[in-house]
């Protein structure tokens, strides 16, 4: 399929979750290894960032896109849900309500991202709150296992789970025959535009 | 050691600076924060009028060692100031003329007083003005007195709480108590008035430029991005809280359906954005086609925030200078073309650039230090491409 064996696989990959759960954190922790709570503003739209990781010895490039929790953006964010691959679904860990709205953000996968399917991690977030936690990790687990869905518990301000989490999420799509196959991604975008422009394979390449 | 010998400035320059109205470059040493002479009237009712507050007797002091060029600067900004003064001192201000005169900025010390009347929140006419004011500040905290009684929509308060919480957090001001707790009734206020939008992210920020403006006229020329507003009496926070919040309404008026459901207002204005860039830099706009990205990914919070996370918001008042001055279409209609110009100001680089690079470096721009000149240059592109092609539109449309 791949004729140049340097074409690296691009999947595109989504973080999305309530307003304030801290998907921005995660993102910019594992793209930049970089935290600072002071300099974090609401995500307004969509950002995008690139990165190259490694998992079970092969490369691969993840196109992520980080949405806005807030409701009024969802006619927008879910419009690249278009052909994702995978999605962290971003609850906080001390925020009850954001963990309750789980189910809603697994239907809003299942309906706006294609017919194929989407892998999904569980990410329980702001793990370092300590004392403040009031969802269990049973109860997360439970409720990701409901939805096949993995799941993990991470703190971006420290770091811990935060690189596992996207190799999680990395493995998910090795994993769904529908989403890989010989060692390469079977459908890949990074646009939302029509999934016809993707055959070209070359046009996402490089750097 | 670092102290530098100051002199007073010619008998005629500081005549001249009477007449300028505005304190340019003074200095007080008062520490208590009291308002601002030249607006204190203005702002907070008292019996003077405002003409009369206007004749405030301004101090200016200039180094010894200043340049030809530094004080030639100076008498211009004296000059600007003095037009400024003569517009907002006849009994009707000529919004016209002040409209041509702000759109190349407006001094710092007269935006208080000059913003309310470009927004229309301040009538034209002097006599009317401090009680139509005065009527709209009791209008906005009896508003907030109905909005809070019996409990408010936690969903809507929680929303615009967490936001307040992280509304320029590099910024002093906006992490002071007095500051967020404002921030959050001028949104709230907005928001249940407004339920077909209610509060959309973006609008926090697009509440500062006012709040910092309207504020500053009484920081005694501290540093209002540092200024802790809790020294202030209780009926000035509540006078800057009010101002903001009906100009904001203002400003959110004319973008109607930015924020109502699909976002209606800012889809059509990247869709023009798009079409203005295919004519403005077609290379460009092929280059973006053909690497798959879309203007949406990028121009979305250019238009959701005015570009205001583009730049830092000093920047970003000084544009609002030009904005207000091009009437009610300066946000909806000129952003457009500051945006176009904003873009094409990329396009060598971004031609070098493949999908993700393209992207990546658009999500976080070279500009946060953009001076003053820079976003002046920009405006006067954007003038440009308006001028060009604002009435080719028209002819489209026919």
């Amino acid at each position: 399929m791949r004729a140049d064996t340097h074409d690296i696989p691009t999947l595109k990959v989504l973080l999305v979750g309530n307003s304030n759960v801290g998907k921005t954190a995660i993102f910019e922790r594992f793209v930049d290894d970089f935290y600072d709570p002071e300099t974090t503003t609401a995500t307004i739209g969509v950002d995008f960032r690139s990165k190259i990781v490694e998992v079970r010895d092969t490369k691969v490039k993840l196109n992520i896109w980080d949405t806005a929790g807030q409701e009024r953006f969802r006619s927008l964010t879910s419009s690249y849900f278009r052909n994702a691959l995978g999605a962290l679904i971003v609850f906080d860990l001390s925020v009850y309500e954001t963990f309750e709205q789980l189910p809603l953000w697994f239907r809003e996968l299942r309906t706006y991202s294609s017919d194929q399917q989407v892998a999904t991690v569980v990410v329980g977030a702001k793990l370092d709150k300590v004392g403040s936690r009031v969802v269990n990790r049973s109860e997360g687990m439970a409720m990701a296992d409901k939805n096949g869905a993995g799941y993990i518990e991470v703190s971006a301000k420290t770091g811990v789970g935060v690189v596992e989490a996207f190799e999680m999420l990395i493995g998910r799509i090795m994993d769904t025959p529908a989403l890989w196959k010989d060692g390469d991604v079977l459908a890949r975008t990074d646009s939302v535009v029509a999934v016809d422009q993707v055959e070209e394979g070359t046009r996402y390449c490089g750097c | 050691m670092g102290a530098r010998d100051k002199r007073r400035l010619p008998v005629q320059q500081e005549m001249q600076m009477l007449a300028a109205a505005a304190p340019l470059i003074s200095r007080s040493s008062s520490s208590t924060p009291t308002p601002r002479s030249a607006f204190a009237s203005y702002l907070v009712d008292t019996d003077d009028d405002w003409a009369a507050a206007l004749e405030d007797t301004p101090r200016c002091q200039i180094d010894v060692d200043a340049t030809a060029a530094e004080i030639g600067a100076l008498t211009a900004q004296i000059g600007r100031a003095d037009r400024f003064s003569r517009l907002l001192k006849a009994p009707t201000v000529d919004l016209q003329a002040l409209r041509a005169l702000a759109w190349s900025g407006v001094p710092p010390e007269l935006r208080p007083v000059v913003w309310p009347v470009l927004l229309g929140h301040a009538p034209t006419e002097t006599a009317k003005r401090t009680s139509t004011l005065a009527a709209r500040r009791q209008e906005y905290y009896a508003g907030i007195a109905q909005a809070l009684r019996g409990g408010c929509d936690s969903a809507v308060w929680h929303q615009i709480h967490i936001d307040v919480l992280r509304t320029h957090p590099t910024i002093a001001l906006y992490q002071k108590e007095t500051t967020k707790r404002a921030l959050e009734r001028i949104l709230y206020l907005w928001a249940i008035r407004h339920p077909e939008s209610g509060y959309v992210q973006g609008i926090n920020d697009l509440a500062t430029p006012f709040f910092q403006v309207f504020l500053s006229a009484y920081t005694n020329d501290a540093d209002v991005q540092h200024f802790d507003p809790a020294g202030l009496p209780k009926g000035i926070i509540d006078v800057v809280e009010a101002d903001t919040f009906w100009c904001l309404s203002s400003l959110l008026a004319t973008l109607s359906d930015h924020y109502i459901h699909g976002q209606p207002g800012i889809q059509r204005q990247i869709t023009s954005l798009r079409d203005l860039t295919r004519r403005i830099d077609t290379r460009l706009a092929s280059h973006l086609e053909h690497q798959g990205v879309e203007f949406i990914q990028f121009s979305f919070r250019w238009m959701n925030c005015l570009l205001m996370r583009e730049f830092n918001v000093r920047s970003t008042i000084r544009m609002w200078d030009t904005y207000l001055s091009e009437g009610s279409t300066g946000f909806s209609q000129f952003h457009l073309y500051v945006c176009a110009a904003f873009l094409v100001k990329w396009s060598k680089k971004l031609l070098q650039m493949d999908f993700q690079s393209i992207l990546m470096f658009l999500q976080s721009l070279p500009t946060k230090s953009w001076t003053e000149k820079d976003i002046e240059l920009l405006l006067s592109e954007a003038f440009m491409w308006q001028s060009l092609y604002a009435d080719d539109k028209l002819m489209k449309c026919r």
